[in-house]
């Protein structure tokens, strides 16, 4: 019995092919994905146990001197306590708002909070969408406050800790900070100001070069 | 007519069938979506083009000029170093590869029996100003607005195929000395 | 799979332009085998005399559509990732008016125009510089056109967002609108005649 199908012409053919795909596609589904995700939790246990799932201050600090534009820095606290102060090139996203947000995925990601647990709870949320290169700031801005703006040094200190107090100086310089003397009392937090938000100079504003790539026509 | 397959077939080729290179066409824009997750264009590479050559000539100018400046944003490097420039060098090659290959490249001009050579240039001309002109207003062409937005069900890229059609229906009958 | 790659990080920007190189070639290529490097082809559209345009472009773009279409309900490709033009639909129309009578004028498009000139074809090549001095003109002006340029926004948004109408549905929709434009258009081509097959044919 002849295929009646290949009695067709060629034209006929593509036509009656395009008609089925169309036909299918009424029953096929959404193709936008929406808000599912498929988590592979070995590989996140893994991530977490090599600890390369965080930056810390000191590097984070590094990069901005640097005035390196290859990363994304994500402050997740409300506005007011972005206005009061944050780190200087971040970006304010609430963290009810991350899922929204427009990320890049071949972009580097570093995600601080408070403390710690809104950052671990975002980067656990990018891992789970894909996002390959996303980065905690260990210790969130405490310990950046604490490391970075006013780095103590105990009053007897070794040659060695002397030598690395002085570059921590200069860096806590940079972000408008002030070095501290530990003297063993206990300061009250609030007594230290917050530096000025004001751009430290020498870091060239992180939007030159990371323009928005055009993708129309 | 000689039927014998091996003839040696001389001067240009015909036209494929115009489904088989639609579907030629459908299949580079789709691997254009899955390689970039973008599609095609053309009349964005002539924007960059221009910009760069105000540019170079007026450099002030072009910064303070809004649209200018928008394709010349990105001062770490050359801004010919863009997606649809080197796309569209690609639609260059790819054209003379194929019409090489049908023996379709001839130095001509196109045009219909009416119709004198350098009337035909002026209306290339004009034509061409005002694809430009209109291009950049609906920002895109048929490459980019029609094709691609149209695979995407974008809804400015179907309106866009409407008007454009809708627009060339219309003046057809006022050009039809040039064609036929 | 995981596409789009390059959205997923699997090249970078430098590996892109020769991505957007071999695109264009193949571009290029189907354009000219069509017969779009010839401008009195392309006109004949719009005297039912060759149907070609049509059916090249509503055939490359249900293609294209099908593929995404499915690509992505299989889970492949990311949608959401894909670049949607945002739509502003009055300066849109207004521009699309104007291209169609700069097509039936000129007798190209952008992409073809290229084709035509890399084909040897004078009045393609004049038709490039008119685009380029179409675009001088309007950047020179832009500054009295941004206000029309800029208004009605209405984002990025698909038909299916639009008409609320389930995608699939929408590609089916199409994808019959395409056929039946396709058979009107073998049918007119046989009444009205004078097809152009080849150049000088």
């Amino acid at each position: 019995m002849n295929n009646p199908f290949s009695k067709l012409s060629m034209n006929k053919k593509l036509a009656l092919i395009a008609f089925i795909l169309g036909l299918v596609a009424v029953f096929a589904g959404n193709p936008y994905r929406g808000n599912s995700v498929t988590i592979d939790t070995k590989d996140l246990a893994l991530i977490v146990d090599k600890t390369v799932d965080h930056v810390s201050p000191e590097e984070l600090a590094d990069w901005i001197i640097q005035g390196k534009v290859d990363f994304k820095l994500l402050d997740l606290r409300a506005e007011k306590e972005f206005n009061e102060y944050h780190i200087p090139v971040a970006e304010l996203v609430p963290l009810a708002e991350l899922n929204e947000h427009p990320l890049l995925r071949n972009e580097k990601v570093v995600l601080y909070s408070e403390g710690g647990i809104h950052s671990a709870q975002a980067w656990m949320l990018l891992r789970a969408k894909g996002y390959k290169a996303v980065y905690m700031l260990f210790g969130g801005l405490e310990e950046w406050t604490d490391k970075i703006l006013f780095p103590k040094i105990p009053q007897n200190a070794t040659q060695e800790q002397l030598a690395t107090f002085k570059k921590m100086k200069e860096v806590s310089k940079f972000f408008g900070g002030s070095p501290q003397t530990d003297t063993g009392k206990q300061e009250v937090a609030s007594t230290k100001p917050m530096p000025k938000l004001e751009m430290p100079s020498g870091t060239s504003a992180p939007t030159a070069g990371k323009k928005k790539k055009k993708e129309g026509c | 007519m000689s039927s014998t397959s091996t003839e040696i077939q001389h001067g240009p080729k015909p036209y494929w069938n115009p489904y088989l290179s639609g579907i030629g066409l459908g299949l580079v824009l789709l691997l254009s979506y899955i390689i970039m997750g973008r599609g095609l264009g053309a009349s964005g590479a002539f924007s960059t083009l221009v910009a760069t050559g105000v540019s170079t000539i007026a450099p002030e100018h072009a910064k303070s000029n809004e649209f200018y400046n928008e394709y010349l944003s990105d001062t770490t490097k050359s801004p010919l170093k863009d997606w649809l420039v080197f796309e569209v060098l690609g639609v260059f090659v790819g054209g003379f590869i194929s019409g090489a290959l049908a023996g379709r490249i001839k130095k001509t001009v196109e045009k219909g029996p009416r119709i004198s050579v350098s009337g035909r240039l002026f209306f290339a001309f004009i034509g061409g100003t005002m694809m430009g002109f209109g291009a950049k207003l609906a920002r895109g062409c048929t490459s980019g607005q029609a094709l691609t937005g149209g695979a995407v069900l974008n809804v400015g890229s179907w309106a866009f195929m409407l008007a454009v059609f809708g627009g060339a229906y219309m003046i057809a009958y006022f050009f039809r000395r040039q064609w036929k | 799979m995981n596409a789009p790659f390059y959205k997923y990080g699997l090249f970078g920007d430098d590996v892109s332009l020769v991505v957007a190189f071999i695109i264009g070639i193949g571009f290029g290529f189907f354009l000219e085998r069509g017969g779009f490097g010839n401008g009195r082809k392309l006109a004949a559209q719009f005297y039912f005399n060759d149907l070609t345009v049509f059916k090249v472009m509503f055939t490359a773009i249900i293609t294209a559509m099908i593929g995404i279409y499915y690509l992505s309900v299989i889970g492949w490709m990311d949608l959401s990732l894909v670049y949607l033009n945002p739509t502003y639909i009055v300066p849109q129309t207004i521009g699309g008016l104007l291209l169609g009578f700069g097509f039936v004028i000129g007798g190209y498009c952008p992409g073809t125009s290229c084709v035509s000139a890399a084909t040897g074809k004078i009045d393609g090549m004049v038709y490039l510089l008119g685009i380029v001095f179409g675009i001088f003109i309007f950047g020179e002006i832009f500054p009295l056109v941004s206000n029309f340029y800029n208004s009605t926004p209405m984002g990025q948004i698909t038909l299916s967002q639009l008409f609320n109408i389930p995608y699939g549905i929408l590609v089916f929709a199409v994808v019959l609108m395409a056929i039946g434009g396709f058979a009107a258009s073998e049918w007119a081509e046989k009444k009205l005649g004078n097809k152009i097959v080849g150049p000088e044919l």
